[in-house]
């Protein structure tokens, strides 16, 4: 690791003040999780290292009608927090599937949104749930609907110099389920093949599918939004409907050969996790 | 004399008891490589070639040098300008230059080694040496490297081993053949005959503690402190190349599994040491280690004729090896699984072809138990293969071919202690193999179980290059001091070599010290490897256990006016035999004796035996050790996923030492190997780049993928080891991909002829299956 200066700012001001000046030599530093992989590897050689991590206004969690999330929040508090296990079920469950404890400790979910991965878990369940990011600059604040603040892998809305400072996920509607499924080779902390979030709500009267929202991972640059989803709306939900829609979803994605697998293979293991995470979502909604 | 002559009382051997420096390790007392220091030490950092192969054109460290902080940089300039250093350098094939000179032949080559005063300077002023290449062609895997015109990786051979015979004029660095019988009559009474081929890609060991090395040069003798498998060849090789004595020095290892049997960085730090004038220091990163030892690619070819009954009559098995850029021990390695290619099946007619071959990938290294796990994968899924065809159940055609004692084996040995129907009875009891399977709830989890069974030798060189020696002392303190030369990489040598040497003596533990591989301190051991210290050092510590104590006894039978075989040794110290208040401390027989005690003792091995027959039958291995796993699979078959659920695995250990520790070695073989056979492997660009060269995109077994695990281990003392017993250290790997390959055949009748069984793989042929039913 190449030596570099460390900067430890105590406010998103002091922050993104010095990040006007300097954000071309820095490296902004979150839980560290990805950060410090950065560094070690060489893939970035920064003047500056910024560490959000003396910034206690960005550990904040309030549920006032929606969840805000300080962008500090560790991805381990997400998992544990029986507030957000209880309205924001999706989202707890694919934080208890981000690689291991120690990670899931150390990382932050603003730093997992921010750094745009594309296997990255929390962002695709955010996704599905209409997350908003909350940008901090020195020319000001912004808010962005997550789905737009990403452009490609690793390539986000944010402009040079800007922070995600928070991340604001409405409450699901009544009657909504949500279920995270990942894929990965080997040890479960490994990188996945795909991962999937599902989300339906249910009329409960007529037991007819009223809204649906399916989101992909690591299967493009960037969460795929699948817009076969509305082919749930108005169904009543069964095994082949499920199949079906899983089989459209995954023909939207555009993944990338590596050395987890082929194109054909990534898109059938997409198309296996959205009917297992439909499938699932159905089972949590009937009890 | 290796074995014990009069019967012995054993207190310390048969108790599990948990590694003697585990509560130091687990609060972080231990030292590795990794927290040692010595004043006044620089660090080195290595500039490694870009390329699989390609010449040297240029190489300018003047910027390098001109950096603050930089004491010095070591390339070929300063190599070939010192008359007093060695270029080349090698244990059995001298091939490996001390740094690149004109060519460098894999991804990583050393080029050169930068010194400096912190590890970030080093590692500024890498960058900062200017190497032109001309790139060459490569050739990146042992078909290639057959291929008619293919490039030659080396233009010339040095074979140091006398059995290594090099084909010139191509890459084959090693060819052999070993044969049993008449192959052509075999086949010819064969009712039918199987063919099949197999292979296994790289992979790394990735043990937790990476290479390190620190080499001080200055003074009378070269010290070096390393966490290498093999100080005494180590020691050797340095003071040749450097024409200077040398003391290679080893703390706790962390992990070897063979990547460290042999070297590669010790020899080019040393030179740069030299250079340097002071100490240096180098530690090697995780991604540097794939570029450094690797476990070799293997192919198989194997030809087999059976009757109709399903006696196996002729094998013919042929393999290939890739030994990579240096065959510094690779070509050895293919050599010695000659012997146990054929399986432990009793095969009246048999041929075995090896070709260890040179390529552009990094050097090859041992990996727990070398290429007999893939032989053991090969001949185990054929069989399975062949029993489907002719209709007879698995085991039993497994039972009717199995070796027993007394068989003769491929090498033309007795074979003894060879309990190997034991074990295959042990581990499917253990699984539970008559019992049904659960079944598939919606009928995309299908589930199987599989067996393979497996032989194992041990190095056994020819009788006068055999090194395996002890000592073991009596100090002015009463406390009893073992050297051995043992290195302790965390398979509990120092704990099995307590209670041996306790029970030899007749004290408890806490009268003994223990001194390890150290060549200034402890006496010459070829090295830790190939399952073999347990019974060399056991015997050589037995051997100088039983000569102190005469030396004791008779110093003390004048003092306690007693002749000597009426004394006995226990914790007290001497004591006259029926009058227990009668006798001396040991402190006080010193003491009275004018002078510490010390002796010698050693383990010879190799010559012939004499067999109950009366005849005299070779050793081709000093023991035999023989393993049988059983082990149970799900597959998905939405996703090709395959779940290693629960193993059993037995091994014929002799007398158990430290039952313990025999069980968690043979399951931690198990857990290993499992990563190998279900996920691991490096992949190479056509141009010979790595593409998976960290453990973000090399994935490695965890805790969360270990099976439910059965110990199992069958002990029937073996007549020659020390107590009775002999190694086992790696041969819970080597049972492990023919055990899963057949299970996923059981569950979903497709068998697999290669690992890792990614899943893609196994899809695509659930798929093709399906296609073909369809």
């Amino acid at each position: 690791m190449r030596p570099f200066e460390y900067i430890k700012p105590s406010t998103v001001d002091e922050a993104t003040s010095f990040l006007s000046q300097n954000a071309e030599d820095s490296l902004i530093m979150g839980g560290g999780t990805a950060a410090v992989v950065l560094l070690h590897l060489g893939v970035v050689r920064p003047r500056y290292v910024v560490d959000l991590g003396g910034i206690g206004a960005l550990r904040e969690t309030t549920m006032k009608g929606s969840l805000h999330l300080g962008a500090l929040t560790s991805i381990r508090s997400l998992e544990r927090d029986p507030a957000i296990a209880a309205d924001y079920n999706l989202l707890s469950e694919a934080a208890s599937q981000v690689a291991n404890i120690r990670v899931r400790n150390a990382a932050s979910v603003g730093g997992a949104v921010a750094y745009g991965e594309p296997q990255t878990d929390t962002p695709v369940a955010l996704t599905a749930l209409d997350a908003t990011v909350e940008i901090a600059g020195a020319s000001g604040a912004r808010q962005i609907p997550i789905a737009d603040f990403y452009r490609g892998p690793y390539e986000t809305a944010l402009e040079q110099g800007e922070l995600v400072v928070g991340i604001n996920v409405p409450k699901p509607a009544a009657n909504s389920v949500g279920c995270h499924m990942k894929f990965t080779i080997g040890s479960p902390e490994n990188k996945p093949v795909a991962n999937a979030s599902a989300l339906i709500a249910l009329d409960p009267s007529s037991g007819k599918i009223i809204a649906a929202r399916v989101v992909m991972g690591a299967v493009g640059g960037t969460p795929v939004v699948a817009a076969s989803a509305a082919g749930l709306v108005g169904e009543t939900p069964n095994d082949d409907l499920f199949a079906d829609i899983a089989a459209q979803a995954a023909n939207e994605t555009d993944p990338i050969e590596d050395l987890r697998g082929p194109v054909w293979y990534k898109r059938r293991i997409a198309k296996v996790l959205v009917e297992r995470a439909l499938k699932c979502a159905l089972q949590k909604s009937q009890g | 004399m290796c074995a014990a002559e009069k019967p012995r009382v054993t207190r310390l051997i048969g108790q599990s008891m948990p590694t003697l420096e585990a509560a130091d390790k687990a609060t972080g007392r231990v030292e590795y490589m990794g927290d040692l220091t010595v004043p006044n030490m620089t660090h080195a950092k290595i500039v490694r070639s870009p390329f699989a192969h390609a010449r040297i054109t240029s190489i300018d460290a003047s910027a390098a040098r001109a950096l603050p902080g930089v004491v010095c940089v070591f390339t070929r300039d300063e190599l070939l300008a010192d008359d007093d250093m060695e270029t080349l350098y090698g244990f059995v094939y001298r091939d490996v230059p001390v740094v690149a000179t004109d060519k460098v032949r894999h991804e990583g080559d050393i080029v050169a080694v930068v010194v400096a005063e912190t590890e970030n300077i080093a590692e500024e002023a890498v960058e900062l040496v200017d190497v032109d290449y001309e790139e060459l062609p490569s050739v990146m895997s042992v078909d290639a490297a057959l291929e008619d015109g293919a490039i030659h990786v080396h233009d010339d051979f040095f074979p140091i081993a006398p059995e290594l015979r090099p084909r010139a004029g191509t890459n084959i660095c090693h060819e052999a053949q070993i044969s049993k019988g008449d192959i052509v009559q075999g086949f010819a009474e064969a009712d039918f005959i199987y063919e099949d081929s197999y292979s296994a890609p790289p992979v790394q060991h990735c043990a937790l503690d990476r290479h390190a090395v620190i080499v001080d040069y200055e003074g009378d003798e070269i010290t070096v402190w390393t966490n290498c498998q093999s100080p005494f060849p180590l020691q050797r090789e340095i003071k040749r190349i450097f024409n200077k004595d040398a003391r290679v020095i080893v703390p706790y290892v962390g992990g070897g599994f063979g990547s460290k049997s042999r070297d590669r960085i010790e020899v080019v730090i040393t030179g740069a040491a030299k250079l340097a004038k002071r100490p240096v220091r180098y530690i090697m990163t995780q991604e540097e280690t794939f570029q450094t030892f690797i476990r070799p690619a293997y192919q198989s070819w194997i030809k087999t004729g059976v009757k109709k009954d399903g006696t196996i009559v002729a094998r013919h098995h042929v393999f290939t090896v890739d030994v990579g850029a240096y065959a510094i021990s690779g070509a050895r390695s293919a050599n010695n699984t000659l012997k146990v290619a054929t399986g432990p099946y009793n095969i009246p007619n048999a041929v075995v072809d090896c070709y260890a071959v040179y390529t552009n990938k990094p050097p090859s290294a041992p990996y727990r138990g070398l290429p007999t796990t893939q032989h053991t994968m090969s001949y185990e899924t054929q069989l399975d293969r062949i029993a489907k065809d002719l209709g007879i159940d698995r085991l039993e055609l497994r039972r009717m071919n199995l070796a027993r004692e007394g068989d003769i084996h491929l090498t033309g040995d007795w074979l003894r202690n060879a309990h190997t129907h034991e074990c295959l009875d042990q581990v499917t009891e253990a699984i539970g193999w008559d019992k049904p399977l659960a079944p598939s709830a919606d009928g995309k989890i299908v589930r199987g179980r599989g067996v393979a069974s497996t032989i194992k030798y041990t190095l056994t060189p020819p009788r006068e290059m055999s090194e395996n020696s002890a000592e073991v002392a009596l100090g002015e303190d009463g406390i009893f001091e073992a050297r051995f030369g043992t290195v302790n990489m965390g398979q509990g040598s120092d704990t099995t070599m307590a209670q041996i040497t306790g029970d030899a003596l007749g004290v408890g533990l806490d009268l003994l010290r223990l001194v390890h591989s150290d060549t200034g301190l402890t006496p010459v051991d070829s090295s830790t490897t190939a399952s073999r210290s347990t019974y060399h050092m056991g015997n050589a510590l037995v051997d100088a256990s039983d000569k102190l104590k005469e030396q004791i006894l008779a110093a003390a039978a004048p003092m306690l006016e007693q002749s000597a075989d009426k004394l006995t040794m226990g914790d007290e110290g001497v004591t006259v035999d029926g009058d227990p208040g009668n006798g001396l401390s040991f402190d006080e027989i010193v003491r009275r004796n004018g002078g510490p005690f010390a002796a010698m003792g050693e383990c010879v091995v190799g010559g012939t035996w004499k067999a109950p027959d009366g005849k005299e039958y070779p050793i081709a291995s000093t023991f035999w050790t023989f393993a049988s796993c059983a082990a149970e699979v799900e597959v998905d078959t939405e996703t090709g996923l395959v779940r290693l659920v629960s193993a059993a695995a037995s091994a014929t250990t002799g007398t158990a030492i430290n039952p313990h520790s025999i069980e968690t070695q043979l399951e931690g073989g198990v857990g290993q190997e499992m990563g190998p056979t279900l996920f691991e492997q490096m992949v190479w660009s056509d141009e010979g780049q790595l593409m998976n060269p960290t453990l973000m995109d090399y994935p490695l077994p965890t805790m969360q993928t270990m099976p439910h695990y059965e110990p199992r281990f069958v002990e029937h003392p073996f007549d020659g080891g020390p107590f009775g017993a002999k190694g086992m250290g790696e041969i819970g790997a080597v049972i492990v991909p023919g055990a899963v390959l057949n299970a996923v055949n059981d569950a979903t009748g497709v068998m697999f002829h290669e690992v890792p069984l990614l899943p893609y793989k196994v899809l695509e042929a659930l798929d093709s299956r399906a296609g073909s039913e369809a």
